[in-house]
């Protein structure tokens, strides 16, 4: 080929002095189709350069070729790092936050308020009792006895089969939310209005998790639930008369501690009591015992000398004692026989001693 | 000349691209497609990958989206068995299932998918209406296990939804319901509130005179515990003391010898116990030693 051009060749020099102009225009033409060139080039690198992704450190990958996910299952997962796929529209990538928790909260059951409103504290707690409640405005469930009851929840999973998160739900976190608000409803068709709220929330909120969970497996949402927060609360218009119910629980609480504690003293009281009265028992009888025994060897010996001669014996011992009580005894008043053989009339006048007084006498 | 071959690569390369537009579309995994000949649906392709076809204006591709899609149906009232009122609103996952009976059917408004949640929001109402009339409010409203059917009513609004849907041939397949709201009419919950705020009062009242009944049987019980220890404790102490006076009577025998001296000289001392202090007594002549002063001792003298 080249040597076919050659020959034309040493007739360009003499064309250029013909037409200064339309040398300029080849000159222009030739510069210009240069640059087209570069931008061409530069074009198809942008091209495949625009296949390059980055997947971030919590999140995977997809690559879909043709409308095709580029293999199979957990073949499919690109981790982090940097990635390239064909330009589109050969392929596309899809990113799914896999190990990143995500949350949804249920508000569906809950009275109307906002985040802000919750965060100052300035939401309204209380109404009136005749307060009627629209459920278009503010949400709320009914209970098993037939009771309104406000509850939400907040639920946290991660995503365990992101190919079916992707290819089966238009929006699965929005399916997500919508278990979640089928479980607090379905939860609370079940559940009294006072183990809702105070006597059984521990098994209110487990209700509400195992039944979330079952949803997300019946509907095949391909998640895993890792946390379900339940709060409950009574309605606004009744808050009063709940906290009344609680207060007297606590009243009834206090009632029944202090009858134990009268309980209790009571009981060891009597014990204590018993125990003195058993032992009061036990040296009643040693004394007793002691008392008749010391006397029976008293008479063994005094047995005797009364058997040589009783008279004298028990004369002797009146005598005794008759002196040892004269001593003892303080006013002694002896009665002669009158004139006429009659004794004599005598009066004297008893009078109890206070007792201060014995005390200070029997002293000296 | 010169770039004669290069030229040709290039255009080749673009009939290439535009031949493929024209007869080739792809179907993603996520979507179905009807693929329409002069207007009219003719084929249904939801394999996904590069598919052929003829060129517009011959064939033309609608392409929807086949994922389960989320559709939340307007609170509605509803009367049950026994005549409550009920506001409900259920939420379903639905998707289309066959594009070439759900094309003709809803294709052509501008938004097939909002066209066919209108059909289901107002077939969802009537089977609402349907099952609640079968039910009384206990079904949906009684705890767990004691009859509470709420389950079993989602899967009966399902069922009778999904013979609709089917009967009529929408193309679409509602894969899961589920009640999202249940409520009573506004006007019922004022009633309401006042029949919860009269048992809060009952058992306001319930837990005070419980308490005090307890109370009260708590102390009883220790006043009648108390009693009965202390009864006990003096039972065993009557016992120990008869036990004392068994063991003393065994003692008491050496008084069988002379019983008359043993009661004469319990009388002394019984005498002098009673007489230790502060008495004062009184004598006539007569009792000993004091006859001395009337003269007894000239008994003796006499002797």
């Amino acid at each position: 080929m080249p040597q076919q051009l050659s020959p034309p060749e040493p007739l360009l020099p003499p064309e250029t002095p013909i037409d200064a102009g339309s040398q300029a225009l080849s000159e222009a033409l030739r510069s210009s189709f240069g640059i087209v060139k570069f931008v061409m080039v530069l074009l198809v690198i942008v091209f495949l350069g625009s296949g390059f992704f980055t997947v971030g450190p919590q999140e995977q990958a997809i690559i879909i070729r043709l409308g095709k996910p580029v293999g199979e299952r957990e073949k499919a997962l690109l981790g982090p790092g940097l990635h390239w796929s064909l330009p589109y529209p050969i392929d596309e990538y899809k990113r799914v936050p896999i190990s990143a928790i995500q949350k949804v909260s249920s508000k569906v059951s809950w009275y109307a308020t906002t985040p802000e409103q919750e965060q100052a504290g300035t939401e309204t707690t209380s109404l009136p009792v005749g307060t009627p409640i629209n459920l278009l405005a503010d949400g709320y469930a009914l209970t098993a006895d037939q009771n309104i009851v406000h509850t939400r929840a907040d639920l946290t999973y991660h995503i365990s089969d992101p190919v079916g998160f992707i290819f089966n739900f238009v929006n699965a976190s929005n399916a997500v939310q919508n278990a979640l608000d089928n479980a607090l409803l379905w939860a609370a068709s079940g559940f009294k209005v006072d183990d809702l709220l105070t006597r059984d929330v521990a098994g209110f909120k487990e209700t509400v998790k195992k039944r979330v969970v079952e949803l997300v497996e019946k509907e095949n949402l391909g998640i895993v639930v890792e946390e379900c927060l339940v709060q409950s609360r009574a309605p606004r218009q009744l808050k009063e008369a709940f906290e009344n119910v609680i207060k007297a629980e606590q009243t009834r609480g206090k009632v029944l501690n202090e009858a134990r504690t009268y309980e209790n003293q009571v009981l060891s009281k009597a014990a204590a009591d018993a125990k003195s009265r058993i032992n009061m028992a036990e040296s009643d009888r040693a004394r007793l015992v002691n008392d008749v025994s010391s006397q029976a060897e008293r008479f063994k010996e005094v047995l005797p000398k009364f058997r040589e001669n009783p008279r004298l014996f028990i004369q002797q011992r009146l005598t005794d004692i008759l002196g040892r009580v004269l001593t003892n005894v303080q006013d002694k008043v002896f009665l002669t026989v009158g004139d006429q053989g009659n004794p004599k009339e005598f009066r004297m006048l008893i009078n109890r001693e206070p007792p201060k007084q014995r005390t200070e006498e029997a002293k000296p | 000349m010169k770039r004669n071959p290069l030229i040709l690569a290039i255009g080749l390369l673009l009939v290439l691209i535009v031949c493929l537009l024209l007869f080739v579309f792809q179907v993603r995994k996520s979507e179905v497609v009807v693929v329409t000949t002069f207007g009219k649906p003719t084929r249904n392709v939801v394999e996904p990958g590069p598919h052929l076809k003829w060129p517009w204006p011959i064939e033309s591709v609608h392409r929807f989206d086949q994922r389960v899609q989320n559709f939340e149906d307007k609170l509605t009232e509803g009367l049950t068995q026994d005549s409550f009122n009920l506001l409900s609103s259920v939420y379903v996952g639905w998707k289309i299932t066959n594009a070439t009976a759900f094309f003709p059917k809803f294709a052509g408004t501008s938004e097939p998918i909002a066209e066919a949640e209108r059909v289901m929001d107002r077939m969802l109402s009537n089977a609402k209406i349907a099952v609640m009339g079968k039910h009384p409010l206990s079904d949906f409203l009684s705890p767990s296990g004691e009859g509470n059917k709420f389950t079993e009513i989602e899967g009966e609004i399902l069922n009778v939804i999904q013979a609709q849907v089917r009967a009529n041939n929408y193309g679409l397949e509602v894969v899961f319901l589920g009640i999202k709201k249940l409520g009573l009419p506004e006007n019922v919950t004022a009633s309401v509130f006042e029949r919860m705020q009269s048992e809060r009062k009952v058992l306001v009242e319930k837990s005070q005179t419980d308490g005090e009944r307890d109370a009260q049987i708590i102390r009883s019980e220790a006043d009648r515990n108390a009693n009965e220890l202390l009864a006990k404790a003096d039972s065993e102490a009557t016992q120990i003391r008869g036990k004392g006076e068994a063991e003393a009577a065994k003692s008491l025998k050496a008084f069988q010898e002379n019983p008359e001296l043993a009661n004469f000289l319990f009388s002394l001392s019984a005498l002098e116990n009673s007489l230790k202090e502060k008495s004062t007594l009184i004598f006539d002549q007569h009792t000993p030693p004091f006859d001395l002063f009337g003269g007894a001792s000239t008994n003796l003298l006499k002797k």
